[in-house]
């Protein structure tokens, strides 16, 4: 079902719409003296099968559909909280007013004894009417920081992160109304911690290197992800993601790639099929000579959670590669921090490592043959600047 | 002519009181890496001295409840805690405190190298550079930051003049222009509702030009709250700049709020906090600063008036709104109580808060409609309700 899901603005006329024609077939079937059913459908992004068998998982996977129906009573309570919070989005529309999840929940504290009811309500109604939590005029409060070699407008405002290179701005939390982007850079690079995108602004990175870099301050928010997705589609450039070598960093990189189980509808939208991971790698701590005391052990739930992700099918799929060095973190039952690269010298990490491991990417990619698209433009863009 | 006869009266006045004051110099490297070989040279000419060698204490100020004064100008209103000479000691000779001892003479090794190198490093990156290289002294980021702020305590300098990199935790939107020196003016107002984030070098803090043709400053606790009020436009509403540190304040965003209420003194900075004994504690910060943070704390102070939610707000918060308050927030009460800082009125706001047994967030007042909030909020400060 591709629908209203993308990242261009959807006119909230057609939600109106579409709400009006939700509520007229409910009132339609009560008034005929059927019991009105709403069904649901229900997505996954990966399933966590014998990655030998052959399972249908992809972006966007139904695997069924879930009924609700007034005929039983807690499935009547489930729907008078989707019609309720159906009815808030409504007056949002209307007014053509933004609203969080939390604000919504505080709307009617009493009906909705907690949050995590007003959340299902939303997700089930994205689904429901086929469109994005933001189509809804929902959003969260922006969570992410870019800089670097991009400009772009918002609802008409200029963001020129070009006029000051190794400044963070925030990520705007209304992407759909992002316009003009504009980018002199070779590639983007993501960031899974905050205190790394200090670094690399300390480091001036942005003044020497041409790119953008982005953080999503741990687990991205879904602006961030939609912003580099968006990004994705209008640039094509490279991507890259450095993360912590433990079990979140791994996490979060996948989060960046295949998009979370819980917006499982929305992964499509939500991720980037090309990202790469950049690094820290378990193997880097020979290559690099990391010192032994920055090396921390995994604790039971850190293995627990590797032992899940192992499970996912989408690895064994996708990216194997991935999988071997995360077997190879189970296996060594250590992990450690990017800060461990910093120790030797300060400056390593946006001297040394990062550009090296890019240099690596771009070599592996030339000898296999399977040269990216994207890899040709990088080293056409670097012939084209030695000329000059 | 008349203006700077008032300034020197108002400088005299404040002399004795200000002779009593100790507090953290925000000072360049060069001054750092001198203090830093002038504490060696002291240890060494203890250590060393013929008549009666000794391994010496490190006087460091104390940063007790003993030793903290709440200052009151004569002819400010602003208060503002200060740290007096009273030294707490590090000494090597006591089992207990042996350990700490090193510990502060290896963090200060590390900040020299690091200012030698015209460098800054992040909390984190302190921390893995200390363990890599000393093992058996550091176990925990905790300690390493309380290293670091015996340092401070030692020196007499602020964290970021030892090259620690804050990070940029608060917001501002609103109508300010912000200009760094040779580089394009920032107008908060067409920053968007995701705002304007404050920058964690103070340095470059210290360096930006302000313009502004607010009324008022908002501050704002939660980062939620912010957000909808810079897309509501409250600050075009009513003149004024919204900013917050989403949370409990850091060194930065206090530094900017003191910065704002310097350039332009007759803004009353106005806070919108939780009904909470932890929303008043971040009010509290903001205007007194923090005990921990002591010697930086003064310089940060500012005259923060509190304007919701407040008591007489209760009958607009939604009866399943007020939920109780948990054992952490009774604590956080007892301790403002016991801080003796508290003035009389907010004092009287958290016994209600602890008599009722209740808590309330600003979110509770959406639930009569989601411009209820920037109405409510323009209706108290036009009405000048704020304490």
């Amino acid at each position: 079902m591709e629908g209203n899901r993308s990242l261009m603005a959807v006119d909230p006329g057609d939600m109106l719409w579409k709400i009006k024609g939700l509520t007229r077939s409910i009132i339609g079937d009560l008034c005929t003296g059927h019991c009105p059913t709403i069904s649901v459908d229900r997505f996954r992004n990966y399933c966590k099968k014998n990655s030998n068998l052959i399972c249908g998982c992809s972006p966007d996977y139904c695997e069924g559909k879930s009924n609700l129906t007034f005929g039983r009573a807690c499935q009547a309570r489930q729907i008078n909280f989707l019609l309720r919070v159906l009815l808030i989005i409504q007056q949002l529309l209307q007014e053509k007013k933004h609203g969080s999840k939390r604000d919504i929940y505080y709307m009617y504290p009493s009906l909705f004894s907690a949050q995590s009811v007003v959340d299902r309500a939303i997700n089930d109604l994205c689904i429901i009417l086929d469109c994005s939590r933001h189509n809804l005029n929902v959003v969260s409060v922006g969570k992410g920081l870019v800089m670097g070699w991009l400009r772009f407008t918002e609802a008409g405002s200029w963001y020129d992160c070009m006029n000051n290179l190794n400044a963070a701005h925030s990520v705007p939390v209304h992407v759909e109304k992002v316009d003009d982007i504009l980018s002199m850079a070779q590639y983007i690079l993501v960031v899974e911690k905050e205190s790394v995108f200090q670094r690399l602004a300390n480091d001036r990175f942005c003044s020497r290197n041409h790119c953008i870099v982005i953080t999503g301050r741990g687990y991205p928010d879904v602006p961030t992800r939609r912003f580099l997705r968006l990004l994705f589609e209008t640039l094509h450039l490279p991507t890259f993601c450095l993360v912590d070598c433990d079990p979140f960093g791994f996490d979060i990189l996948t989060t960046y790639r295949f998009g979370s189980q819980q917006m499982a509808q929305e992964a499509k939208l939500l991720c980037n099929p090309e990202i790469r991971w950049l690094g820290a790698f378990p193997s880097d701590f020979e290559k690099y000579r990391l010192p032994e005391e920055s090396l921390l052990p995994l604790t039971e739930n850190d293995e627990r959670k590797i032992k899940a992700m192992l499970g996912r099918c989408y690895l064994q799929r996708e990216v194997p590669g991935w999988r071997s060095e995360l077997e190879l973190m189970l296996q060594r039952r250590v992990k450690f921090e990017i800060e461990a690269l910093s120790v030797q010298s300060i400056s390593f990490l946006c001297q040394e490592y990062i550009p090296s491991k890019i240099d690596e990417v771009r070599e592996w990619d030339s000898s296999s043959h399977s040269q990216s698209p994207f890899t040709t433009y990088l080293l056409s863009q670097q012939a084209a600047s030695t000329h000059t | 002519m008349e203006n700077g006869g008032d300034e020197e009266f108002e400088r005299t006045l404040t002399f004795f009181s200000d002779q009593q004051l100790c507090y953290a110099d925000v000072l360049p490297p060069s001054q750092v890496i001198a203090r830093i070989e002038v504490a060696v040279v002291n240890f060494l000419r203890t250590l060393t001295s013929p008549a009666t060698p000794a391994l010496p204490h490190l006087p460091l100020i104390s940063r007790q409840m003993s030793n903290s004064h709440l200052n009151q100008g004569l002819l400010t209103d602003v208060p503002w805690i200060f740290l007096s000479y009273s030294y707490s000691t590090r000494s090597f000779m006591r089992a207990n405190s042996a350990k700490s001892f090193i510990r502060v003479w290896k963090v200060m090794e590390m900040c020299f190298n690091i200012l030698r190198h015209e460098k800054q490093v992040t909390q984190r990156e302190l921390y893995y550079m200390l363990i890599c290289t000393t093992s058996g002294y550091f176990s925990s980021q905790l300690q390493v930051n309380k290293a670091i702020q015996d340092v401070v305590a030692l020196l007499r300098c602020s964290r970021h003049s030892l090259g620690i990199i804050a990070s940029s935790r608060g917001l501002l939107a609103g109508r300010v222009v912000l200009q760094e020196p040779n580089k394009a003016a920032v107008d908060c107002a067409a920053c968007g509702p995701s705002g304007y984030p404050i920058t964690g070098d103070l340095s470059i803090l210290q360096n930006l030009v302000l313009q502004t043709d607010a009324r008022y400053i908002i501050l704002v606790e939660k980062h939620a709250v912010f957000q909808r009020l810079a897309e509501d436009g409250l600050f075009n509403q009513i003149p004024s700049i919204l900013i917050t540190a989403k949370g409990y304040p850091d060194i930065a965003t206090r530094y900017l709020l003191h910065r704002l209420s310097q350039s332009f003194p007759k803004l009353p900075i106005l806070a919108v906090v939780d009904w909470n004994p932890a929303g008043l504690a971040i009010l509290s910060t903001f205007k007194y600063g923090s005990i921990e943070m002591g010697l930086e704390a003064f310089r940060y102070a500012c005259n923060v008036k509190w304007l919701g939610i407040r008591g007489d707000d209760l009958n607009l918060i939604p009866e399943e709104s007020l939920t109780p308050l948990k054992p952490k927030d009774l604590q956080v009460a007892k301790s403002l109580m016991s801080s003796g800082f508290i003035s009389e009125s907010y004092r009287e706001e958290l016994m209600l808060m602890t008599h009722r047994g209740q808590r309330a967030e600003i979110e509770s007042l959406y639930h009569h409609g989601y411009d209820f909030l920037g109405k409510y909020l323009v209706k108290k400060i036009l009405q000048v309700d704020y304490i």
